[in-house]
Formats: structure tokens, C-alpha cells, sequence
């Protein structure tokens, strides 16, 4: 099976040229082609995972392009890392296939919705696999692409086009910086292959100063790709995207690219304490950072979002932090209840046609299958106990305290504490109360949408079982295996119980002020109301990108626009008429008399004659 | 010379010449006696099957080491086997366009039309092979000749007729031009076979002598550039292209353009790359001269991209990207890097692709209308998707975009103008210039095709040759772009035609 791999991402990819081709044609029943493709994608997936639990690290490369004496390859690796990823994407794809075969019912451009998603599979998968930082690059821009079509999908929204134009530009800024990393370090070790990395990183070749700058210029990638702060103001935009697409790709797999180029580079990181600590900064620090905004946005789309980021955060201060483990751990958790969140915040609207969670409530007894799930999602993402978040998290914080970034550690709590309060206070204005809009016409989601959520829904339950201190660490051991790195942290036992006691703690606070209505709902919010219009304004991030960096970029523009209407649009239409200038002579010069043709021959003979005569002989 | 002598010879290595020979032989007398009114696709299919067979012969010859009869004159080197491949699969590739061919009027010598690509061919693989200046030069007519019938095929058929006629005399002045050159080299070494003109060559050291020899090399290249259709001998191309009947076009562009390199890179780097030349800094006659072809590499390039610009008939436009490859491809001859036949031999392969695709869907755009202006292009997409997507291929690829064999074949043309010392920067430059001047002309075609209504509904249909062609074509295009590495172990059997000179 493993040998073979590489035909995981082509089965997507094949989705996507079919419907490009005959899609119009099939309208509906285009899903029925992605649904198949990408279930063979995803059992060809499980199939290489149980090889691989048995079987060593598998990589076929092949000399792709050959410059002088330097080689670039081509092809694709089995790990643990990436034979992980392979089934969490493959299947998250798979469900959301079927999901948006209901949700998407009756849109004009249903065929061109399914081709886009093949073309973000297996771009996605094609990542996952890629054994060298090129062909990561590669992908890495064609996951872009994918994010943009479908975050542009509804095009004639304005708010849709300017989102995916955001998404596009702020990850680009990224990208930017993950390719000077990697050419720094194509430049120190001419090889773009890990493996090769790696080699050198270890035999000390390469300076640490060059380790340490190459190492951040890539995280600066990854943090426009997963949303990390600065970088993080497009991804609650992108939410203007179908909802089936958030929870693809703006939750469980693009997102993550980058926590995933973080693990995949993680010798690299190890080798630079610096680094380290900036990933481990930069993802505690976005942690809270978006679960406070989180707490007060009224779009339940944008909560689940803000909440996105801040997971994402956590899964970075794992890796800063040398919690390897636990960094992939909490992808994966993440992923499946992320996930469920989204398709189920999907099913919802679907049902009442709003986002806004001020018009939602009392349509727990309407929706007898979204709601429980949603339920078990919250629980899951607000790390209660026995539910996969709570192991997850758990590790995360474990690998924290013993790492030493004791600050950090107990920002991830607070951050923990958020994520629960604004959870259920989604969950609570939702589900339960009094239905504040018209919400009469309320009906459980089909059976396509439902059954990818019931799916979703055991696995956010249960996928925290694979690595638990009570019933053993397997993940951990397969994932460290043959490193030096540390499968599990012995911690203090104290913060599982601190972790579980601000996660209660929340949900409490959450059911008194917004289930059972004790506390009023403005009481926290009235006395602290500058502090509570910063959260709502999301620190101002966007304003201050406007007043700073969109005002100085306008007054440089402005200043451009005169260089470039006088100087550059001179030179360059003095191009163009030049260019259309010697074409026209030289059609002219074509009158089709073929003693011009014969005269042009000799004439630029005697030229050349004549010039080897006049210097001599030679040039 | 005795039989015996005559018998002696490995009369093997000429296998896939004489399959040509005979092939087109046959045809020709079948052809006298078949009734008139017989349909005469069958020969098309025989010729086909002969090139094939010819093909499958030239794969049994590859691991035969270099050999040469007929006292030198004839000789199998890499360079050769390399260069008949790509004229043998342009052939027949080309054979069946024609069979599919079917102009308003109708051919009436559809018989000739076979075997005088046969006798095309054989001029071609001749030149190839040739070791000596009288059958180069035999070959070298041989190929013309018969291309000057093959372009006035449609007798009644004004435009076709003053293209041969073009042909034909502009074909004479390039002859002329050639002799002219080989008789100075004659003259100065009294011998036609290139390995003694290469090793009497190498010892001329007077600077008077040198001096003719330079002029020599100049009129060789310039008669010679008829062939490569580029500056300054290309002006005959676009008339004769757009009058030729389309599969003929298709034969000048590809199979008559890989024997003038064929020939050119024969002739130049035997001849000239050992002659010394006194009273410079180069260690030969050839590197002293690379400035005049650098000069006229940079002029095709530019003659050729932006005349295009203004061209709305896409059969002219054609001949028009037609010269700037050639553009190109002579910017791989200037470099004289380590894998300049290997460059060159791979963008020959990738032009062979994606210019015979494009002429074959253009071949049935044409057929029926008779206009060949762009807006036949229009729309396209929505009458027959998958043709379109096939002509963006090939569009894609004239153009040089990542992901298709023009793409690898640009890119390595252009970085061996980096890697010789001196670099060749500002033929670098003008390379890119005028690649981004062609995706204005390139493009146009895809707009057409994409965005623009269709005239008609009605579906294209391509007949079965033709489809082949398209099929064939599109997936080499796509194969050598992604995984070029399969071209370059074909090439490492060569190993970088080392036995060249031996």
C-alpha cells in the first residue's frame, strides 16, 4: 500500500477534472463522483496508515529537474506525521462532500462547488505527502488557490469577493516569508529535501544564527496560513465562504498547514532556541488573544472562527513549547470537533437562514439530531472531561509548565476559561431560551448532513482515546518513534484539575448569564464597557491595519501613481508603441513580393559581410 | 570500387533509410496503377506503418556503436539516432494529418502526397547521418525538392500555388548561398569529408586564410537559416506556410526545421569548433563568431514575436511563433554549453509536440470554412470542451507556461545562456522580452477559444487521424512538462554525444 501512496491525492484531482469537463452536464449528480473519488482517497488512506503503524518510513523520489549539478526531486513520503494527515484530511473531505450534497442543493453552480473541492483535496493531500520543501511550496500555493475560489464562491456577494481578495493577500504576506526561508536555506545546504535539512541542521553545518532566521522567516508562513496574530484578521473574514468550506478548510485542514509545517520542520526549530520561544510566544499570545474576542461576537460563524484561531494558537504554544505530541494531538482532536462545529452551525443555518445568534434560541427540541451534536462539539472544544479536547488540551498544557514558559502557561488557562464561557454562551443563546426570530419554520437538516456530523460527533468523542495518561499513550509512542523526542511529559497532576476547573468554570458562568439568566447578560459588559467594545471591535486589529498600514500604503500608492503615470506608463507605452512599431515595419516589409524576401537575404548577408570586413575579421 | 568492397559495408546501419526508400518506392507504383478513382487512403496507412516500422528498426540500431560507410559519408552516431527519431515521429505524425486532410476543392495526387513526405523524410535522416558535404548537400535537396511539390499540392488552388512558387525561388537563393559557402571551405581544403576538413581546418593558422573561412561560416549560416526559417531568411515563411495545404505547414515547421538544425549543428560544430582563431581571445573559429549569431538569434526572436502581434490569420501567426522558436532554439546553438545538442534536442521534441497539436486542431478548424482568421476560434470551448482544452495545452506550451514541455525547454535554453562563461545576458534578456510579447498573440487564441460566443453549436468533430495526432501530442506535452526526467535518461544513453567526433 505505501509504495503506492502517491495515488491518494490523483483520486481528488480526478474528481476535478471530470466535473471541469462534464459537470454541467451532470448538475447534481456531480456530487456523486466527488463523494466516490474522494471515499477511495480516504480508504487508500486508512490502508497506508496500518501500514505504516507495522511498517518503517517510506520515501520514493525521483529526479525531477536537473540545473547544473543540482538535483531537484520529486516525489512523496510515509511517515507518522503525514500518514496521520493523510486519513484526517481524506476523511474530513469525504464527510464534507456528502454534507454540501444538502447544504448546497439547488445552487446554480453546484458541479463547479464540487470541482473546486476536489481541486483543494488534492492540493491538500498533495501537501501532506511532499517530501521536500519545493514541492511543499508548490502545494502549499494550490491550497491557497482552492481556499480563494471557495471563499470567492458566492462572487456576487461583495463581501465574499473583498474576503477571499484578504484571504489571498494576508497569507500571501506569509508566503513571502516562508520562501525567503526557504531559499536562505537552499542557499546553506542546496537541498530543499528534510531529509537533507535535517542531516545538516545536526551535523551543526549550518550556523545557528542561519538555523534561527531561516526557521522564523518559515514560521512567518505558517502564521499567515493558520491565522496566527498578526496575521490573523482574514480567516473570520472568510467565513463569507459556504459553511461546508469553513469546516474544510478554515477549520480542520488548511488552517492547520501551518502547525503542520511547523511539526514537519520541527528538528529544524528544535536546533534554535529562539525560534522555539517565538512560536511558543506567538501561539500563547494568540491563544487569548482571539478567545477574547471570541466572547463577545454575535455571528455564530465568526465565534466559531475567533475560536479557530485561538485553537490554532494552542497548537503552536505546543510545538513551542517541544510538545511535539501534543501540538499533532490537538490538530487531530481539533479537526474532528472543529469540524462538527462548523457543519453543525451549518445545519442550523441552514434551518433559520441568519447567522446572527441574537435571532437564534429555543430550537433545541426543533433540531433533535444538530443540537445534542453541537453539544458534544462544545464539550469537546471546551476540554471537559472524558470528551478528546479535554486529553488534548491537556498535554498542551503539560508541555507548557514543563517546558518552564510558566506566563505562558497560565495565559493558555485563562485562554481555556474564555474558550469554555464562549461556547456555551453560543450553545445557550442558540439552543436553549425563548426563539428571538422567526424561527418557526425550523426543521432537522437531512439525513446527508446529518449523518457526516454523527460521524464527527463519536469521533470528537472518542479520538482522544489514542493518547490518554490513564489508558496509555499510543499516538505518542508511534508518533516519537525512532526520535529522541519525549512521547509523554510526567506533569504534576494538579493541571488536569486546574485545566478541568476552568473549563467548569466557564460553562457555569456561561449557564448562569445566559441558561438560567441569574446574572444579567450586560452585567459584565456594562462595567466594563471600554474593555467590552475593544473585544467587540476585535482589538481595533482591522482599524489599525486601516489607519496604519492600508493609509501609508495609500499615501505611497498616491505617490506611485504619479511615478507611475509620468515615468513607468511612459516608458512602458513607449515600449508597447515601439514594440507595435518594429511589428509594423515588419509586416509592412512583408508585401509578399518575394524579390523584397530574396533583397532582405542578401542584404543582411552583405551586412554581416561587411561588418566582419570592417572589424577586421572578428567581433 | 569493387563489389567486394561494396558488399563489405554494414549495409545494417541504414536499415530504417532503406524501409523510407522502399516504402516510398512502392507507393509511387502503386499509385501509377491504381485506378484514378480509387480512394487512396490506404496508401496513408501504408506510408504510416512504413515510418513505423522505420522507427522500430532505429530503436533495434540504438546500442550499435558509432559506425560509418561509403569511405565516411555515411555515419551512425548518437546524433544521429538522436535527431531520426524526432524526424521520424514528426513524419508520421504528419502523415496522418494528411490523411485527414480535406480541402474545399479536394486533392487529386493524394498518392503523392504520401510518398513525397516519404522522399521529404529521407532527405532529412540522410542530412543526419551524412559525414561528408556532397550527401549532406544531396539530402539537403532531396528535403527541398520534394517540400517544393508538397506546398504547391493543391494545383488549383491560387494561394497554394504562388507559395511554391516562393518557395521554390527564395529555396534557390538559399541553395546558392550554401554552395558558395562549401566551395570556399572546398577550396581551402580541397576535401568534402568533414572529419578531413575538421582536421585540415584545424591547422590553418594564417590569418588570410582564417579570414575566408569567417566569411565562409557566415554564407553557410545564413543559406542554411532558409531551413530554420530565422532572420535573415525568414521572410518567405509566413507566405508559403499560410498558401501550403495545412498538414504540409506542419511538416515545413517541425520535421524541415529539426533537419536545418540537424544540419547546422553538424556542419558548425564540426567544421568550425576546432579551427583555431588567431588574433582573439576565443579558442575557436566558432566561439569568435558566436557574436553575428547571437546577433541573429536576438533578431528572429524579436522579427518573429512581434509581427505575430498584428496577425489575425492563426496560420501565419504561426509561421510568425514558428520563427521566434527557432529564435529560441538558435539561442541554445549561441551558448555552446556542455549540453547544447541536448537542449536543443529536447526543445525540438517539445516543439514537435505542441506545433503539430496546434496545426492538427487547426488542420480541422480550417478544413470546412476556409477562412483561417482567429474568430474561428471563437467559443470554441463551448462547442467541443475537450478539443479546447487540447488547443490550451498546446497554446499553453508554445507559450511557455510551468507545467508543459516548452516550459522545461525554455528553461533550459535559458539557463545555458547563465551557466557558459561569458554569460550571455542580454540574449537572456531579450529571450524573456519577447516570450512575455508572445503571451499577448498566445493569449488571443485562448480568449477566443474561452470567453468569446460561438459562432456555431454544432460540436467539432476531429476524424480519427487527427484525433490520434491530438491525443498523442497533448499527453507529451503534459508528460515531458511534469516529469522531464523520462526525455533525459532516453538522452543519458548518448551520454551527451560524446562520440561526435570519433
Amino acid at each position: 500500500m505505501m509504495e503506492n501512496a502517491w495515488i491518494i491525492p490523483l483520486f481528488p484531482l480526478f474528481s476535478f477534472l471530470i466535473l471541469l469537463v462534464v459537470g454541467k452536464r451532470l448538475k447534481e449528480s456531480s456530487a456523486y463522483i466527488g463523494i466516490l473519488l474522494t471515499f477511495i482517497s480516504f480508504v487508500y488512506s486508512v490502508m497506508v496508515l496500518f501500514d505504516r503503524l507495522n511498517a518503517p518510513t517510506l520515501k520514493a523520489e525521483q529526479v525531477w529537474l536537473t540545473v547544473g549539478t543540482i538535483k531537484l526531486t520529486a516525489g512523496f513520503e510515509v511517515n507518522q506525521l503525514n500518514a496521520l494527515m493523510l486519513v484526517v484530511v481524506s476523511l474530513v473531505s469525504f464527510l464534507v462532500h456528502i454534507y454540501s450534497k444538502g447544504y448546497m442543493h439547488g445552487d446554480e453552480r453546484f458541479p463547479v462547488f464540487y470541482a473546486y473541492l476536489g481541486l483543494f483535496t488534492f492540493a491538500m493531500l498533495g501537501l501532506v505527502i511532499s517530501p521536500n520543501l519545493l514541492q511543499t511550496y508548490i502545494f502549499w500555493e494550490l491550497v491557497g488557490l482552492g481556499s480563494f475560489l471557495l471563499i470567492g464562491f458566492y462572487f456576487y456577494k461583495e463581501e465574499a469577493k473583498a474576503a477571499a481578495k484578504k484571504a489571498f493577500i494576508m497569507t500571501r504576506i506569509g508566503d513571502v516569508g516562508l520562501l525567503i526561508g526557504m531559499i536562505l536555506l537552499f542557499w546553506e545546504i542546496r537541498s530543499f529535501e528534510y531529509a537533507d535539512i535535517f542531516a545538516a541542521v545536526q551535523a551543526g553545518k549550518v550556523s545557528e544564527t542561519m538555523i534561527t532566521l531561516s526557521a522564523i522567516l518559515i514560521f512567518i508562513g505558517a502564521v499567515g496560513k493558520s491565522g496566527q496574530f498578526p496575521l490573523h484578521t482574514w480567516l473570520p473574514d472568510a467565513m463569507e465562504g459556504p459553511t461546508p468550506v469553513s469546516a474544510l478548510i478554515h477549520a480542520a485542514t488548511m488552517v492547520a498547514a501551518g502547525v503542520y509545517l511547523v511539526a514537519t520542520l520541527f528538528p529544524l526549530y528544535e536546533a534554535s532556541h529562539i525560534a522555539m520561544l517565538t512560536v511558543a510566544i506567538v501561539g500563547g499570545f494568540t491563544a487569548i488573544f482571539a478567545a477574547s474576542i471570541g466572547l463577545v461576537q454575535t455571528d455564530i460563524k465568526r465565534v466559531l472562527a475567533y475560536s479557530t484561531v485561538s485553537q490554532l494558537g494552542y497548537m503552536m504554544l505546543a510545538l513551542g513549547s517541544a510538545g511535539y505530541v501534543a501540538g499533532v494531538f490537538h490538530l487531530m482532536t481539533h479537526a474532528f470537533f472543529k469540524a462538527l462545529l462548523f457543519l453543525a452551525a451549518g445545519s442550523v443555518i441552514h434551518a433559520v437562514h441568519t447567522q446572527d445568534i441574537e435571532k437564534m434560541g429555543g430550537i433545541w427540541k426543533k433540531m433533535p439530531i444538530t443540537a445534542p451534536l453541537f453539544l458534544i462539539g462544545t464539550l469537546a472544544i471546551s476540554g471537559v472531561p472524558l470528551f478528546s479536547g479535554f486529553f488534548s488540551k491537556d498535554e498542551i498544557l503539560v508541555a507548557a509548565w514543563t517546558h518552564g514558559h510558566t506566563v505562558l502557561f497560565w495565559l493558555a488557562v485563562a485562554a481555556a476559561f474564555f474558550t469554555a464561557f464562549y461556547m456555551f454562551r453560543l450553545f445557550f443563546l442558540v439552543f436553549t431560551g425563548e426563539a428571538r426570530g422567526d424561527v418557526k419554520e425550523v426543521h432537522e437538516s437531512p439525513f446527508v448532513m446529518t449523518l457526516p456530523m454523527i460521524v464527527l460527533g463519536i469521533l470528537s468523542v472518542v479520538a482522544g482515546y489514542v493518547n490518554t495518561p490513564w489508558f496509555g499513550t499510543f499516538l505518542g509512542d508511534w508518533l516519537t518513534e525512532g526520535t529522541d523526542m519525549h512521547a509523554h511529559h510526567e506533569a504534576p497532576s494538579w493541571i488536569m484539575i486546574v485545566a478541568t476547573a476552568v473549563s467548569l468554570l466557564g460553562i457555569l458562568l456561561a449557564w448562569l448569564m445566559y441558561g438560567k439568566k441569574s446574572l444579567s447578560r450586560d452585567w459584565l459588559s456594562s462595567r466594563t464597557s471600554i474593555f467590552y467594545h475593544v473585544l467587540l471591535n476585535k482589538y481595533y486589529i482591522d482599524e489599525f491595519y486601516q489607519l496604519t498600514v492600508v493609509y501609508a500604503a495609500k499615501v505611497v500608492s498616491l505617490l506611485l501613481k504619479y511615478i507611475d503615470r509620468f515615468i513607468v506608463e511612459g516608458a512602458a507605452s513607449a515600449v508597447a508603441v515601439l514594440t507595435q512599431g518594429v511589428g509594423k515595419a515588419g509586416a509592412r516589409l512583408q508585401n509578399g513580393q518575394v524579390q523584397m524576401y530574396g533583397a532582405v537575404t542578401i542584404i543582411g548577408l552583405a551586412a554581416l559581410v561587411a561588418i566582419l570586413a570592417l572589424t577586421g575579421g572578428y567581433l | 570500387m569493387e563489389l567486394e568492397t561494396l558488399l563489405q559495408y554494414k549495409w545494417g546501419i541504414m536499415i530504417p533509410e532503406f524501409i523510407i526508400l522502399g516504402v516510398a518506392t512502392i507507393l509511387s507504383l502503386i499509385d501509377l496503377f491504381m485506378p484514378s478513382e480509387k480512394d487512396r487512403r490506404l496508401l496513408g496507412w501504408f506510408a504510416f506503418a512504413g515510418v513505423m516500422v522505420a522507427l522500430i528498426s532505429l530503436v533495434g540500431l540504438l546500442p550499435v556503436e558509432v559506425t560509418s560507410i561509403l569511405e565516411d559519408t555515411f555515419r551512425l552516431d548518437s546524433f544521429a539516432k538522436a535527431f531520426k527519431f524526432i524526424l521520424l515521429a514528426g513524419a508520421a505524425l504528419v502523415i496522418l494529418l494528411a490523411m485527414d486532410y480535406q480541402p474545399a476543392e479536394g486533392i487529386r495526387y493524394r498518392g503523392e502526397f504520401y510518398y513525397l513526405f516519404l522522399t521529404a523524410l529521407l532527405g532529412a535522416m540522410m542530412m543526419a547521418s551524412s559525414g561528408d558535404l556532397i550527401t549532406l548537400f544531396v539530402g539537403l535537396e532531396l528535403l527541398s525538392i520534394s517540400s517544393y511539390i508538397l506546398v504547391g499540392l493543391r494545383k488549383k488552388h491560387v494561394r497554394s500555388n504562388e507559395s511554391a512558387m516562393k518557395y521554390v525561388i527564395n529555396g534557390g537563393i538559399s541553395t546558392a548561398i550554401t554552395l558558395f559557402g562549401m566551395s570556399y571551405v572546398f577550396g581551402l581544403t580541397g576535401t568534402t569529408n568533414l572529419k578531413d576538413i575538421a582536421g585540415r581546418l584545424s591547422a590553418i593558422i594564417d590569418m588570410g586564410q582564417q579570414y575566408l573561412l569567417a566569411l565562409a561560416l557566415l554564407m553557410l549560416f545564413v543559406g542554411l537559416s532558409f531551413k530554420l526559417a530565422s532572420a535573415p531568411f525568414h521572410m518567405w515563411a509566413p507566405d508559403v506556410y499560410q498558401g501550403a495545404p495545412t498538414p504540409v505547414t506542419a511538416f515545413l515547421s517541425v520535421v524541415s526545421k529539426t533537419a536545418g538544425f540537424v544540419i547546422v549543428l553538424r556542419l558548425m560544430i564540426y567544421m568550425f569548433s576546432g579551427t583555431p582563431a588567431e588574433g582573439t581571445n576565443s579558442s575557436s573559429m566558432l566561439l569568435s563568431m558566436q557574436d553575428y549569431i547571437a546577433f541573429l538569434a536576438g533578431a528572429t526572436m524579436i522579427i518573429g514575436n512581434t509581427i505575430a502581434l498584428k496577425q489575425r490569420n492563426v496560420k501565419r501567426m504561426l509561421a510568425y511563433s514558428s520563427i521566434a522558436h527557432a529564435g529560441y532554439l538558435l539561442v541554445g546553438f549561441v551558448t555552446m554549453s556542455m549540453f547544447i545538442v541536448d537542449s536543443i534536442w529536447f526543445y525540438l521534441v517539445a516543439y514537435l509536440l505542441m506545433n503539430l497539436g496546434a496545426f492538427a486542431i487547426l488542420q480541422v478548424m480550417t478544413d470546412k470554412s476556409d477562412s483561417e482568421d482567429i474568430s474561428q476560434f471563437a467559443g470554441l470551448y463551448h462547442r467541443s470542451p475537450l478539443v479546447a482544452v487540447a488547443m490550451g495545452i498546446f497554446i499553453l506550451s508554445l507559450a511557455g507556461i510551468p507545467g508543459t514541455a516548452g516550459f522545461i525547454g525554455k528553461v533550459n535554453i535559458f539557463l545555458g545562456a547563465f551557466v557558459t562563461e561569458p554569460a550571455h545576458y542580454v540574449l537572456a534578456a531579450v529571450m524573456i522580452a519577447t516570450t512575455v510579447i508572445s503571451y499577448v498573440y498566445y493569449f488571443g487564441i485562448l480568449t477566443q477559444m474561452f470567453f468569446r460566443p460561438a459562432v456555431e453549436q454544432t460540436p467539432m468533430k476531429l476524424p480519427l487521424g487527427v484525433m490520434i495526432v491530438v491525443i498523442f501530442c497533448a499527453i507529451g506535452t503534459i508528460v515531458f512538462g511534469i516529469i522531464p526526467s523520462i526525455a533525459y535518461d532516453f538522452l543519458n544513453q548518448f551520454e551527451h554525444f560524446g562520440d561526435f567526433f570519433s
